[in-house]
């Protein structure tokens, strides 16, 4: 009997055994897994108060041009180890300054920095 | 709790705590990255997606570990993480007023993952499975990404949903159901 006759019975549908099938895990692409512990590398590294030194001086502008989490995200790709820290920073501030308005997700971090 | 305790953020903790507190961490970022992945992958249904909505996961997970941990009296971590990657999904979609772009009939992870001979003569079927589990409301369908992909049981489920063991017990039983009704009603 093949596999695909044993997922039904009748009319009846062995639907767990396909959901098994169709919603295998799926493995992270490798880049992702070096651009989580780049990010994550200089989140850990990063101390309180140089966050706040350092993102003090950040202008209103260059915060309205990070507001879009694609915005904020990809820069830590992009920039080099040295730059690292700096994008993850901008990260924390960005849910810094969002957490100071109200509370929330993701609207917190991208709809709340105003000009 | 009190509102200083909330604030607890693992840059102020002493550099001892700190650096125990991340290696905790990284043991939970490398046990899960798969679990979270999977998670935003079959939510999103595209890639470019699921790899913003898995990192910003895990940035989350930072911040709120430390209280996390001490608000979890040892019991697994992953429904915690999971529930972050959930509410994220759900405000990315709400904050731009769309669903998915990529239905997850259209993501083809069936290729993805098997792309092998082995898989040509049931391909139509889990392509059907797939469809009818986009047709699912949300939380049909989260419930059943959450058991398949990531084997997550009842009681995980549940603190991931934030609801009780049984309400979820009879979740996953009526959207099983479900897709069993549509998949016969289908043929």
């Amino acid at each position: 009997m093949s596999e695909a006759s044993q997922r039904v019975t009748g009319s009846t549908w062995d639907v767990e055994h396909l959901l098994s099938d169709a919603l295998r895990p799926i493995e992270p692409p490798e880049r992702l897994s070096g651009r989580l512990e780049d990010t994550l590398s200089a989140v850990t590294q990063a101390a309180a108060e140089e966050l706040s030194d350092w993102a003090e001086e950040l202008s209103e502008s260059e915060l309205r041009a990070l507001r879009d989490p694609r915005n904020w995200v990809r820069p830590v790709v992009a920039v080099g180890a040295g730059g690292a820290a700096a994008g993850a920073l901008v990260v924390l501030e960005l849910r810094r300054r969002g957490r100071q308005q109200a509370k929330g997700g993701l609207r917190s971090l991208t709809g709340r920095i105003r000009p | 709790m009190s509102s200083a305790e909330e604030n607890v953020e693992p840059a102020s903790l002493d550099p001892a705590a700190k650096a125990e507190l991340d290696r905790a961490f990284e043991d939970l970022y490398r046990a899960h990255l798969r679990d979270v992945y999977s998670y935003a992958y079959y939510r999103v249904g595209n890639q470019h997606d699921a790899e913003d909505l898995t990192e910003q996961a895990f940035l989350q997970a930072y911040r709120h570990f430390d209280r996390a941990r001490r608000e979890s009296d040892g019991r697994p971590l992953r429904p915690w993480l999971i529930r972050i990657a959930h509410n994220l999904a759900s405000n990315y979609y709400r904050d731009r007023s769309r669903r998915p772009q990529t239905s997850l009939e259209n993501a083809d992870p069936i290729a993805a993952r098997h792309g092998t001979e082995a898989i040509a003569e049931g391909r139509e079927e889990l392509r059907e499975v797939m469809a009818n589990l986009d047709n699912l409301s949300d939380d049909r369908r989260e419930a059943l990404i959450m058991r398949f992909a990531l084997g997550m049981d009842n009681r995980e489920i549940a603190r991931a949903l934030g609801r009780s063991d049984g309400a979820t017990k009879v979740l996953i039983h009526r959207a099983i159901k479900q897709l069993q009704e549509e998949m016969s009603s289908d043929e």
